[in-house]
């Protein structure tokens, strides 16, 4: 299923990539990898760019991660976007929300 | 996936879906629909009568729905006019939606696409 | 699409036979209701069945009865016999409608559809006055848009939050927001994230958005509602059409759960009202609920506009649930099915047919080459070649039991148009035989059971006058007797009048005055052409078709129908079938140069035949007396008998007889291959087959060389040398 690795930015963020599919069926284990990561640093860097899948339950999760950021007075950044977690925000209109700049990567 | 114990819906149903580019694969009841997902062949949506001899589908839905692989399957259950006491059981056991049949190509194909991931 | 209709006409008239099958339980006193679930359940099926195939009078017919069905069901109405009987009568219109589908017509025929008609009036008028139940619709509200300052919105308002179990059972709320984009265009579209609760709390498989969703489109209210069908009952749904009045904006508001200013906010941008028009909104609406207040009334009302939430529908009984369970599982067993296309199964019986000729070449071969390895791949092969053969025609084995149960039917009826009171028995409806042979019996059987019954059994009075009960019998019997089925007419009537038949036949010069025959031969007049013995003719029979016919059609299948009766006890027709029509073990015998097989199943044995145990055409078989028939005699074959003859003993229809041969070759895997029809009429030859070495044998009528040999011994003598002429058509 998805993987999560975690390293630690020049600037004390915690960077997490996630490989794999942010869907229903995996939902309760990507709540728990993200709640953890941010408990653990306050700043906390998603790389989407190897999302291959995203359902309403996965988006769920990146609104319910940047919730807690602000409720925690952290800071939540998605640094990198696959196409299909852009497709959903997108079409969710929630750019703003995210507020983070949406970097069409090259094609690999 | 389709599965209707009458050789007429599952013939018809599944010339319109082969038609659209779905590839179908057929069960004529509950039992042998329940194998073919336990095989844990990789199955977007299930299409399934209620009224079947032998297992029928509200029980039929309940066990696919235990299957972890298929939990959020999208499920649709073919009903008539005259069966809308049924929906809330088929709903109840973990349906996502219905299929009025007789259904038109053009219904059964929007409908599909309603709940297609 | 001509499968599609093919495989519709198959499955509606099984169904349609257990619909049948089942009203007759019923008629009979079953009250158990699981047989009346079953009849509205094969009654629904056709309904649903032709719907999908688009034969729209089928599907409307069967609707009525279904409704009538559904009404006994619910104990709404009694059952009756008189309700049966326009059941069953729906069933034969069904049946009548289905015969055109066959036919390739989809259409309906204008004369069945008047008859059609009446059986539906009569249906109706049982299931209350005409009325037929109304399912309740899905209320569709009304659009009020006169009056009021309009919105400047063109488009449609769309709210929905989503209940919290919609991903669980299988709905992705993104499909259903992007089939809107089937629809029209989505103008402007607001996430609400507000009902996320804590992260600890937050289940992730719950669905916790709603959107604000403007949409520019010319569906109609009912189509956007359809889109979110599925999730209705979950979720809170309301959509304002277009050029909607402020106060329904406003109203929206107050009725969502979020704080009013927010969602003001979000209808200002989405362009559905006017930042002013909110405001004024906002302020009237608050001044409303607070005279409210203070009166103590309740608060406005909402408007028409808004969609009603449907009701939830009440779970089912438990019980009810168990019961459908039941039913289920004794329907498990028919579960287990595959359906084939007949031509396909022909196809292959077709291909091992010629399996097993090229099977017996190579072995032929392999013997003659005396390679002992070669003889024994070839014998191995052989031996699985044989159990395809079996496996391959088992594929067409069916019981003769659907057939039987056609007659239920027939004998209700018929005994009701004749007035006599008459029970059918069946036996043996397991019985597993040709589909091809049970298609073609059903018509002779036909004849016979409503010869039975009309001229078999007495009226009661006469019955009661002989000792006998009231109620007759007629008895449907199968079962397997040395290699044929055997499938019996009985009925405990007056039997056949012996010397009537005789006064007939000699009337109709089918035999000459003062000839002696014994009672069984005068009893199988009635087989010949153009025979009648009934005093009136009646609708039943006197329709010219006679037991010629009978007989014919049975031989036609290389069958054999014989008659035992006695004169107030009853008739027994028997007809002996062949297992199958299409491969035979086979004795292979020789006679000169010609090659003759016979069924393996009728050889008893085989001996030498010693001159001085005949006597004529008799042979003593240690101490029993066998006639027998000289194949060399029989067939009128040229050269001399060699020095030594052999004798098969067969044996068909419980009567022996010795059928003499030069040379007996062994055991032979046999194709049948019928005879053109210029030998149908051919005595004493059942089919053709081809030998391994490509010669032609023919195969031997058992049952009509026994028949022969034994008349032949009734009449004691049967002159040396005669040669019965063996074309008697030509």
């Amino acid at each position: 299923m998805t993987e999560f690795a975690t390293q630690t930015t020049t600037d004390g963020a915690l960077h997490l990539i996630l490989d794999g599919p942010m869907t229903i069926y995996n939902a309760s284990e990507i709540k728990a990898q993200l709640l953890n990561a941010l408990k653990s640093a306050s700043i906390l860097e998603l790389d989407l760019s190897h999302v291959g899948e995203m359902d309403t339950a996965g988006f769920q999760l990146l609104v319910l991660a940047k919730q807690e950021s602000l409720r925690e007075g952290k800071t939540l950044r998605i640094v990198a976007h696959s196409p299909a977690v852009r497709d959903v925000i997108d079409f969710y209109n929630m750019d703003a929300f995210f507020g983070d700049p949406m970097i069409i990567p090259a094609e690999h | 996936m389709l599965v209707d114990d009458s050789a007429t819906i599952l013939l018809s149903i599944s010339n319109i879906l082969t038609k659209a580019g779905y590839a179908v694969e057929k069960a004529s009841n509950a039992n042998e629909g329940l194998a073919k997902f336990k095989s844990g062949i990789k199955v977007d949506l299930l299409i399934t009568d209620l009224n079947m001899p032998g297992m029928n589908g509200i029980d039929f839905i309940k066990e696919v729905r235990k299957l972890p692989q298929y939990k959020f399957m999208p499920i649709l259950f073919l009903t008539t006019e005259s069966q809308q006491e049924k929906r809330a059981e088929a709903k109840a056991a973990g349906a996502s939606g219905w299929l009025v049949k007789p259904a038109t190509a053009d219904e059964l194909l929007n409908t599909i696409k309603l709940v297609l991931r | 699409m001509e499968e599609l209709y093919s495989v519709f006409a198959q499955e509606a008239r099984e169904q349609l036979a257990a619909m049948e099958e089942g009203l007759l339980k019923m008629e009979q006193g079953d009250q158990d209701p699981d047989t009346l679930n079953a009849i509205f359940r094969a009654a629904h099926t056709i309904k649903g069945a032709s719907g999908v195939v688009e034969i729209h009078h089928i599907e409307k017919f069967t609707h009525i009865l279904e409704n009538l069905l559904d009404r006994l069901r619910n104990g709404e109405i009694a059952v009756s016999s008189e309700i049966i009987t326009a059941l069953l009568k729906g069933c034969d219109h069904i049946g009548a409608m289905l015969d055109r589908v066959d036919q390739g017509l989809m259409d309906e025929d204008p004369a069945l559809a008047a008859a059609g008609e009446a059986t539906a009036e009569l249906l109706r008028s049982f299931a209350g006055g005409g009325k037929e139940k109304m399912m309740p619709e899905a209320s569709v509200a009304t659009v009020e848009r006169a009056g009021g300052e309009a919105a400047i919105s063109d488009c449609w308002h769309i709210s929905i939050r989503f209940g919290r179990d919609v991903l669980k059972n299988g709905m992705e709320p993104l499909a259903f927001l992007r089939y809107l984009l089937n629809l029209g265009e989505i103008v402007h579209l607001t996430t609400l994230c507000d009902a996320m609760p804590p992260a600890e709390e937050m289940d992730p498989e719950c669905c916790y958005l709603g959107f604000e969703i403007t949409l520019r489109s010319h569906a109609t209210k009912e189509q956007i509602e359809n889109v979110f069908a599925f999730c209705r009952d979950e979720c809170d749904l309301y959509i304002l059409p277009p050029n909607s009045k402020v106060q329904d904006f406003i109203e929206l508001i107050e009725r969502l759960p979020e704080e009013p200013m927010r969602l003001g906010e979000i209808l200002v941008k989405t362009g559905a009202i006017t930042q002013e028009e909110l405001e004024q909104g906002l302020r009237r609406q608050r001044a409303a609920a607070k005279i409210a207040a203070a009166t103590e009334q309740a608060p406005p009302p909402l408007g028409e506009i808004l969609v009603e939430k449907k009701m939830v529908q009440p779970e089912l009984v438990e019980a009810a649930a168990a019961k459908q369970k039941q039913v289920a599982e004794k329907k498990s067993a028919e579960a287990r099915l595959i359906r084939v296309q007949a031509d396909k199964l022909d196809h292959l019986i077709d291909l091992v047919g010629e399996l097993v000729i090229a099977g017996a070449s190579a072995n032929l071969l392999a013997q003659k080459s005396g390679q002992t390895n070669l003889v024994e791949a070839t014998s191995v092969l052989s031996r699985l070649v044989e159990n395809i053969r079996d496996s391959a025609l088992q594929l067409r084995m069916v019981q003769i039991g659907e057939t039987f149960n056609r007659f239920n039917r027939v004998v209700r009826d018929v005994s009701k148009e004749l007035g006599k009171d008459i029970e059918l028995v069946i036996t043996g409806a397991e019985t597993e035989l040709d589909k091809s042979v049970v298609e073609k019996i059903g018509d002779p059987l036909m004849h016979l059971v409503r010869n039975a019954m009309d001229h078999g059994i007495e009226p009661a009075e006469v019955r009661l006058a002989r000792g006998k009960p009231a109620k007759g019998r007629v008895e449907l019997n199968a079962y397997h007797d040395s290699g044929s089925i055997v499938i019996e007419v009985v009925d405990d009537g007056g039997g056949l009048n012996v010397e009537k038949i005789q006064a007939k036949a000699i009337e109709r010069g089918l035999i000459q005055p003062g000839l002696t025959l014994t009672e069984q031969e005068i009893v199988n007049l009635i087989f010949e052409a153009g025979f009648s013995t009934a005093d009136k003719v009646s609708n039943l029979s006197g329709r010219g078709v006679g037991m010629d016919v009978v007989k014919r059609n049975i031989q036609a299948l290389r069958g054999t129908v014989e008659v035992k009766t006695k004169a107030g006890v009853g008739s027994r027709f028997i007809i002996r079938l062949p297992l199958t029509l299409a491969i035979i073990d086979g004795f292979l015998t020789s006679v000169g140069n010609a090659s003759y097989v016979i069924p393996l199943d009728a050889v008893v044995e085989c001996l030498e035949l010693k001159e001085q145990d005949t006597r004529g055409h008799m042979l003593n078989l240690r101490g029993e007396v066998l006639p027998f028939i000289r194949l060399r005699e029989f067939f009128d074959i040229e050269g001399k008998r060699p020095q030594r003859e052999n004798v098969v003993v067969v044996s068909a229809g419980g009567q022996k007889a010795g059928i003499v041969v030069d040379q007996l070759l062994g055991e032979f895997q046999t194709v049948i291959k019928p005879l053109g029809s210029l030998f149908k009429h051919l005595r004493g030859i059942g089919g053709s087959t081809i030998l391994g070495s490509g010669e032609v044998a023919l195969i031997l009528d058992v049952a009509a060389l026994t028949q022969l040999a034994s008349q032949a011994e009734a009449r004691q003598s049967l002159p040396a040398g005669h040669a019965p002429p063996a074309l008697e058509a030509r």
